[in-house]
Order: C-alpha cells, then sequence, then structure tokens
C-alpha cells in the first residue's frame, strides 16, 4: 500500500516557524551585548534594549544594568508603537524580576491536587514524570493527540509553544481570545475588512464606549490622543456605565445602562440615516448591502426615544452625537475597544459599530480606522506531522463560529458536564492562568481537578500554578531573547526583545523548555503512534522508520537558539538583525526618519510615508466593499445584521446589581497582582457602589462587602461613588488571588472570577463578562 | 549657571501614576506608604449619577516646586535645605536633624520622612541619578505616556520651557505666599 505522504505533508497544512536554514553567525557577534555575568566587585555598568510584557503592548525599553543588577527601566524612544513611554506596569518590571514569590525550580505536585504541596525536582525529572504520563494517557486513547489540550496566554513566546502544540498533533488550542477580543476582531473584520487602528493621532472625533484609554493603556491610542482632548483638536464622547478617567477626559459622557450598547449604536445609526447625514459618495460606491440595511433600521424604527428607554441615555443626545459624529467625517472614529465581550449580543454590536464608522467614511483614511502597513518577516514553512487518530476539536459545535482559539469556557464545561465524545486528560499551559481568566472558578477548579495531568510554564505561583501537576519555571521577560515581531500599522516597525540578564535560579525561556520536553517525549510518543496509527504502519513498511521518524520528530523545531532564529526572520532588512539587538528597533530608512522634535517629541515617520490610506478602496471582505449584510451566518442561526432583541434587556432585580468588571492603568489582569511597586500604588481593589445606594445600606467607606452571585462569592471593601450608577457594582480584575505562594496578593481584595456567570455568546462562544447579577451584604 | 524648572501640560494627565513609579525606582524611594516625591492630585467628581460634572474632576501632578523663595529653606536651622547652584532646592541627609520644621513649612507638603535614613526626602529633579549622568529629563519626564513634563532651564530663553512658557499662559500654585514656585502649569 501506497501511503500518501503527500497527504501529511500537504493537506494537513504547515505550520509557519521561523526555523533558521544554513544561516551562520559568528559567536562574537551573537553574544557582543549578551549578559555578563555579576560581578561581587567593580561598576559593570550596560544598557540593554528590550521590551516590555508587564501588559500586551510592548512597549520599547531600555535596560540600565549594574554588575549584573537591572536597575532602571527607561523608554526607548525609538519605538512607534509605545512613543517613548514607560507606564506604571513598565517602571515595575524589575519588581517582577527579583520578586521573591517567583518560580525558581521546575515542581512536582506531593499532594492533594490543589494543596500547593510541591516537592522541587530537577529539569530531567520533570521531563521524565510528563512523559510517562503521557505515554500512558496517549496508550490508554490510542493515541488521540486531542486528549491532550493546549492553553496559552498573551506572549512572544506564545509562538514556540504554539509549534510544540502543532507538533505535538492535539486539535485542542484555547487562548485569551474568547474570554478577550474575539467579537470586536471578528465584528470588525467581517465588516470592514480588519480590526485596524484608530488613528487618533489625527481623528477629530471619537466616540469611546467601554473602552477606557486612559487606564486601559493602548498604545499608540492612549499617547496620542490625550494629548489632543480637552478642547485640543479631538472632541471625545465616553459612553459607559461608570465615570471613568476617560470620562473625566471627555466632553461628553453618556452613562449607559450596562449592556445594551447595541441599541445606541442602531440609534446613532438611524439618525444618520433617517436624515441622510452619512456619506453618501463612499456608501453609493463602497457599501454592499446598504439599501437592506436602511430598510433594515428605518423600519425597526430604532429611533433615538426608543434607545432612550433601554439604554438610559437621552434621545437628545443621541440625536446630537450622531449629527457630531457624521459633521467630522470621516475623520471620525467609533473606537472599537478591544476589551473582553460584554453580552450576548457583542458580536452584533461590533458589526454595527463598524458599519456607523463607515457610514461617514472614516475608514482607510488618516483619522478615521486605518490598516496600516506591515514589514513581513521571513518564515520558513516547516510541514506538520498528520495523527490518524487525533479526533476533532469536542467544542466546535457550541457557537457558529469557533475558530483555532477554541470556546474556553465551552470546552470546559462539555469536559464538566461529561458531554465530551472522548476523554480530555491532559492540559499543557503557558503562561495562562484560567483560574483568575475564566468567569466561574470553581468550574475551572473542579475541571483542572479532574485532568490527569496539568502542567503549566509560567514566571509566579498562580491560583492556576497551585492545581498543577508538574511545574516548569519559565524565565523572567527580562531574561530571556523572544522572537522577533512585526508591528503593522500607520507606522510599522520591527521590535525585538533582547536578553538582559541571564535567568535566575534554574528558570529557562520556553524555547531551551521545549526542547528538553521534546527530546524526552519525541520517541516515546512515535512509538505509540506507530502502534496505533495505521498510515504510520505502511509508511515504515515502504520507507524506512527513521524517514518516518524524522516527520514525527517534535525537536526538529526548536533546535536552534532565539538569536539564531531573528537573525534568519529579518535576513531581507540589510543591517536589520544587528540593530535590532542594538537598538530594540528597526524599520526602513530608521537612521533618515527617526527625527527628535522636541524634548519629549519624535517623528518616525514623515507624514507623506504613514500608511493612513493602503485599501485603494478596496476592503479585505468577500465581496470588496463593506459588508451590511452577513447571510452566510444566518444558516449557522446568526443574524445578518445587527438586530435588538428583547432578550438582551437584563431586569435587574431590587436591592441586587449588575456587576462589570475592568481595568485600571495599575495592574495587568492577575498578572501583577504580587508586584510590590504596584501594591505600593494601589495596596487593593475596593467595590464600587453609588453612594446613595451605600447610604441606605449603612455601608461606608473601607466597610468589608460580601458580593455573591449563583456561582460564588467574594469579599472586598466598599467604595462609594457617585461615579456609578445605583444598579451597578464595579470592581478591577486581578485582585483576591487564593494562592498562598504569592505572599502580597494572597487574599488581597476581590476576585471577579469566583462571581461571574459562564454564559458565551453564540458566535465564537466568548464568554460573556457583564451578563451576571450579584447581591452583597456587609462582613 | 542654569536655573532649572518645570513647566506641566497637567490637561495630558490621565492618572496612569508612571511618573510616581519611575520615580521611586530611578531614585530609590522605599516601597512604603506615604514615601512618595512625586504624586498625581485626584479632585473627585462632583454631581449626582448621571449628571456627573466632567471639569470637576481633575489630576493634578505635583512635586517640590523648587521655590526661589523657599519656606522650608528659611526655617531649615542646619542649612540642610539649601538651593544648588542651579536653583534647585535640595536636602543634604547629612546635616538634617530630623526637627520637621521645614515639612511644616512647605506649603505643598513636597517633603515626607525617608524611614531608612531617617532624614526628609523629597524631590531634586533627579539630579544625582539623571542630571549628573548627563541625562537632560528627570524620570517623571521621560516615562510620561502622555508628555506631561518639561523640564529645563529657565534662564535659556532658547529651552523648549522658556519657549512654551513665552507661547502659553500658565499659572503656579499658591504663588500669592510669595514663594516664587518653579513649577507652570499650562493653561
Amino acid at each position: 500500500m501506497k501511503v500518501e505522504i503527500s497527504r501529511r505533508r500537504f493537506l494537513q497544512g504547515s505550520v509557519a516557524m521561523s526555523v533558521v536554514g544554513g544561516v551562520s553567525l559568528s559567536t562574537s557577534s551573537m553574544i557582543a551585548s549578551a549578559s555578563a555575568p555579576a560581578k561581587k566587585i567593580g561598576n559593570d555598568t550596560k544598557k540593554v534594549a528590550t521590551l516590555c510584557e508587564m501588559c500586551v503592548n510592548k512597549c520599547a525599553a531600555i535596560a540600565h544594568v549594574r554588575n549584573g543588577v537591572v536597575e532602571k527601566l527607561d523608554p526607548n524612544p525609538l519605538f512607534p508603537k509605545s512613543r517613548n513611554m514607560l507606564c506604571a506596569r513598565g517602571n515595575s518590571g524589575i519588581q517582577a524580576l527579583y520578586d521573591p514569590d517567583r518560580l525558581k525550580y521546575p515542581l512536582i505536585r506531593d499532594g492533594e491536587k490543589g494543596s500547593g504541596k510541591f516537592k522541587r525536582v530537577t529539569w530531567d525529572e520533570a521531563y521524565a514524570y510528563i512523559n510517562e504520563k503521557l505515554t500512558k494517557i496517549l496508550d490508554e486513547e490510542k493515541d488521540n493527540r486531542s486528549t491532550v489540550a493546549f492553553c496559552a496566554g498573551e506572549g512572544m513566546a506564545e509562538h514556540t509553544f504554539k509549534t510544540f502544540f502543532t507538533l505535538f498533533g492535539s486539535s485542542h488550542f484555547l487562548n485569551h481570545a474568547s474570554l478577550c477580543l474575539a467579537t470586536t476582531v471578528s465584528g470588525y473584520s467581517l465588516t470592514i475588512g480588519g480590526y485596524g487602528q484608530a488613528d487618533l493621532d489625527n481623528a477629530k472625533y471619537v466616540i469611546m464606549a467601554g473602552a477606557n484609554r486612559a487606564e486601559a493603556i493602548v498604545t499608540p491610542d492612549t499617547m496620542d490622543f490625550f494629548k489632543r482632548t480637552n478642547g485640543r483638536g479631538a472632541k471625545l464622547v465616553c459612553v459607559d456605565p461608570r465615570f471613568t478617567n476617560t470620562a473625566a477626559k471627555s466632553d461628553k459622557w453618556l452613562a449607559i445602562n450596562v449592556g445594551t450598547d447595541l441599541a445606541f449604536v442602531l440609534a446613532l445609526t438611524y439618525v444618520a440615516i433617517k436624515e441622510e447625514r452619512y456619506n453618501k459618495a463612499f456608501v453609493e460606491n463602497y457599501f454592499n448591502g446598504f439599501e437592506t440595511y436602511k430598510e433594515h433600521i428605518l423600519s425597526n424604527n430604532y429611533t433615538p426615544e426608543w434607545a432612550e428607554k433601554i439604554t438610559g441615555i437621552k434621545a437628545k443626545d443621541i440625536y446630537e452625537v450622531a449629527r457630531e459624529f457624521m459633521a467630522a467625517a470621516p475623520q471620525a472614529v467609533y473606537y472599537q475597544g478591544r476589551r473582553t465581550t460584554w453580552s450576548k449580543n457583542d458580536f452584533q454590536l461590533r458589526r454595527a459599530m463598524a458599519l456607523f464608522s463607515a457610514l461617514g467614511g472614516g475608514v482607510d483614511v488618516k483619522g478615521g480606522i486605518c490598516f496600516g502597513k506591515s514589514l513581513p518577516l521571513v518564515e520558513h514553512e516547516v510541514p506538520a506531522p498528520m495523527y490518524a487518530q487525533a479526533k476533532p476539536r469536542i467544542e466546535s459545535k457550541e457557537a457558529a463560529v469557533v475558530g483555532g482559539s477554541g470556546s474556553w469556557v465551552a470546552f470546559r464545561n462539555m469536559v464538566l458536564e461529561g458531554r465530551n465524545p472522548y476523554p480530555i486528560r491532559a492540559l499543557f499551559n503557558y503562561k495562562h492562568n484560567p483560574m483568575h481568566n475564566m468567569p466561574n472558578a470553581k468550574k475551572t477548579e473542579e475541571f483542572l481537578k479532574k485532568l490527569d495531568l496539568v502542567v503549566t510554564i509560567d514566571t509566579m505561583p498562580s491560583d492556576t500554578v497551585m492545581l498543577s501537576d508538574v511545574v516548569l519555571p519559565e524565565c523572567n521577560y527580562l531574561e530571556r531573547t523572544d522572537p522577533v515581531v512585526s508591528y503593522g500599522g500607520i507606522e510599522p516597525s520591527i521590535a525585538q526583545r533582547n536578553k538582559v540578564v541571564e535567568p535566575m535560579f534554574e528558570s529557562k525561556p520556553v524555547m531551551e523548555i521545549m526542547r528538553g520536553l521534546s527530546a524526552k517525549i519525541s520517541k516515546p510518543l512515535f512509538e505509540i503512534t506507530k502502534k496505533y496509527d495505521e498510515d504510520v504502519q505502511s509508511a515504515i513498511e515502504d520507507d524506512d522508520e527513521e524517514t518516518v521518524y524524522a516527520e514525527f520528530d517534535l525537536t526538529k523545531a526548536f533546535a536552534h537558539d532565539q538569536e539564531e532564529l531573528n537573525v534568519h526572520a529579518v535576513e531581507k532588512y540589510e543591517g536589520a538583525a544587528e540593530i535590532l539587538k542594538e537598538k530594540g528597533v528597526f524599520y526602513p530608512n530608521m537612521n533618515e526618519y527617526f527625527k527628535k522634535t522636541g524634548v519629549n517629541d519624535y517623528e518616525y515617520y514623515p507624514e507623506h510615508k504613514r500608511a493612513y490610506s493602503v485599501r485603494n478602496l478596496k476592503f479585505n471582505t468577500p465581496s470588496g466593499k463593506i459588508e451590511c449584510v452577513l447571510d452566510s451566518l444566518t444558516k449557522k442561526g446568526i443574524d445578518a445584521m445587527p438586530v435588538w432583541k428583547k432578550e438582551y434587556e437584563m431586569a435587574i432585580p431590587e436591592g441586587k446589581f449588575r456587576f462589570i468588571t475592568g481595568r485600571h492603568a495599575q495592574f495587568t489582569q492577575s498578572g501583577t497582582a504580587n508586584n510590590r511597586l504596584l501594591l505600593n500604588l494601589v495596596p487593593e481593589n475596593y467595590a464600587w457602589i453609588n453612594k446613595r445606594v451605600a447610604l441606605k445600606m449603612g455601608i461606608q467607606f473601607g466597610d468589608k462587602l460580601e458580593v455573591s452571585s449563583p456561582v460564588g462569592k467574594t469579599t472586598i471593601k466598599a467604595y462609594p461613588t457617585e461615579k456609578i450608577g445605583p444598579d451597578t457594582l464595579f470592581f478591577v480584575h486581578g485582585f483576591g488571588v487564593s494562592s498562598s505562594a504569592l505572599h502580597l496578593a494572597h487574599n488581597n481584595g476581590g476576585n471577579d472570577a469566583k462571581i461571574l456567570e459562564d454564559g458565551i455568546e453564540p458566535m465564537h462562544g466568548s464568554s460573556c463578562l457583564h451578563d451576571t447579577i450579584v447581591a452583597i451584604r456587609k462582613v | 549657571m542654569a536655573r532649572y524648572g518645570m513647566a506641566l501640560n497637567y490637561k495630558n494627565c490621565i492618572n496612569c501614576r508612571a511618573c510616581e513609579s519611575a520615580c521611586k525606582e530611578e531614585n530609590g524611594v522605599l516601597l512604603l506608604p506615604d514615601h512618595y516625591r512625586i504624586w498625581v492630585g485626584v479632585k473627585e467628581a462632583e454631581g449626582e449619577y448621571p449628571n456627573i460634572s466632567i471639569a470637576s474632576q481633575t489630576y493634578h501632578p505635583s512635586q517640590c516646586q523648587h521655590c526661589e523663595n523657599a519656606p522650608c529653606q528659611l526655617v531649615c536651622p542646619t542649612n540642610a535645605t539649601h538651593y544648588s547652584p542651579d536653583g534647585m532646592v535640595m536636602v543634604d541627609p547629612t546635616r538634617c536633624i530630623l526637627c520637621t520644621y521645614c515639612i511644616n513649612a512647605c506649603p505643598y507638603d513636597a517633603r515626607y520622612v525617608d524611614q531608612r535614613t531617617m532624614t526628609v526626602d523629597k524631590c531634586t529633579f533627579c539630579s544625582d541619578t539623571r542630571l549628573a549622568n548627563g541625562e537632560t529629563t528627570t524620570a517623571c519626564q521621560a516615562t510620561c505616556p502622555t508628555k506631561v513634563r518639561v523640564f529645563g532651564d529657565l534662564d535659556d530663553p532658547n529651552s523648549e520651557i522658556s519657549q512654551l512658557l513665552a507661547k502659553h499662559e500658565y499659572r503656579r500654585v499658591k504663588e500669592h505666599l510669595g514663594t516664587k514656585p518653579k513649577l507652570f502649569y499650562i493653561l
């Protein structure tokens, strides 16, 4: 029998990996700026250009090192994306590096799961333990690789971990997308052909609804925008159930009932269409299905008066905002936002937002939503092996479109409810804390306890680490060189995180962890594949075992050092590799374009070289136009156009509150919960409760509250304020850690994951974070 | 000699407190309660939900004003508090006897007791940590996402701070006390 090796090689698809092909590099140039060993005496100083990892933005930083110790992080002005700044979290990176609670050695559980008892082992013992468990599981499951799931948090090394996942052959990759911005990205992409970048450096009118750029910092948006608010070029309408720092910077703050943004946008659209204020030339030329959308909006009578009853925003304000927006268009943006999914209508909300922006013509134009240019890196296609026994993703039918990042909540719940068609037995977890970032922590705990093997790679002993069987300590971001990354945009650039100091204790970068682990498990796992995979058996008959194994060899992707891979990735840009090592940032003509224009200000590209308009008015959608009607989704049960439904109006029982969560500028989710410097700025989180309601309930500032929902409870101090409505309760995410190995974070403040209900929306199975009703009582 | 001052585009401030954290890391300020050289003064919003006065909530980044006529210097019995040749108000910890007269005299509440040295500490415009190493910005200025601060020489007519102050209206805090503060809030 002729085995279709070609099927494996080509039909399965290939994984894009930056694997170097015979690039030679002098050792001296590779280690020229590598860390010198710490000296006990002397005054050995150096500066290393690196990238921050205290949140997702990846701001460029210069690390000042003295005698092997990082003393200060300064902003690196060269990076167009981060615009010469480091926020409070960026500055506190040193405290993350030198946090005494860091994971230092490989650990294997040594007690009941969740007991927090571990024993220190060598790396080899940890790999051997994983190997023993995995071979047993895969033997019992007859090489169904999908019984082992993989999950990852956001980070530059996620790519390396994902390569391991792809070669391993499981169908289950789960990352933050379904707990984060999946609906936003797809809502904008399917409508205007991309999520894009709002040009807040030039927009004249911006609606920020829910997005809180003064607190949830996004680069370069935050830096560009707040220099222009308060009557200095940009008008800001802030729509939020809370009076946030962004609201304090706005020209108009519209307090909205939680979960009703879609009604607000539909009413804005109604005004623009009914009063014919939209950009007619743009709509005629570049909209697909406008007449149908117009008819839909008008016939449903999505009037401001209708929306007032639902949103709590006065009809006259809706008229005014719609008119002002269209008058300022195309330099007018309904800001995409990038936070989590809020409620069941989130995908349709993002569609309606994109369509409203586009009605003004503010797409692919200066001052609107831009798509920008990218600087492609060299990627090497490496065939991924195909495992005949690997079964498809279990939760693919739980939502209309479950993509490569899965639906985390649906996946977890199916396993807990026993609805999985085959067993899920193990989980590899990289830099991800589902115990804290996924609604209903009790269920996540049960889920993790149910698995035979949980392997977690992280830097800190998070709540998820405490429920793991094997813990592999990754080094801190200042201790490693990560994959070089290209950042597209109006001012595109390439940036590289360079290792600043050597990893402490026995921690390692993911590349090395994957190298060690794959060397241990590759052969034994192939033996199991050989046992159950008939395709492989015939292939071995036809060829020889060595040839077939080469395809299944997991180690091949991790043979090279990251520094080498990075050199290869940028080889088409002359001199880029050296510049990235030295300066951390590169883009073509940087020497010519980059200029200091003031004590604080830099120019990255001359005005005429900025990529404001790149699409030639042909958008990345099926019709090449702005898509009003998505008929293809109706057979999956998703409305072709945004529709308001009665069921979206959530009643809040007397004496209870709708719970909302969010961010502030000092913490990044749960990842910074133990940071000394940040805790010095913000010692704990507080529950925002309306002042008059608090007075009636006898609650004063600092009183301890128990916040409870149908799924759990948490304790937190009260902050009575008029900045929130009487039926809403808010506290910031990232506090209330259970892990006693995090000495500063342990039991500090309230944990939203314990009280959030775990409903999902129908498009991608993203978790709805703002659909929970809570009760409070003084304790 | 220079005469250092600072202009603040305080309307840019989003109260992210990057400045405060950069100052602590740069200058080794202890991570203890009430230990800070700079801060963001927040005036809480007025009004009742949903009718909040937007203008009422303000962020006011602040630090030692490096007054030309500094009350703290006048009351210091040991001359620990003195003027540097560049016009900065400085504390010599070797002379400080922790009488705390200066803390009481400062109208801006810019001083605190450093629990490590048990002397009075405050903003130095990063003169020992940055300016001495050839840097031309303070840590709070360099790190700021929205670029609130412009530090520079008030006696140099070509400096950015002089140009800014020539072009824009500004106000100083508690000017009526005759302290001649050198922090300028751009209106």
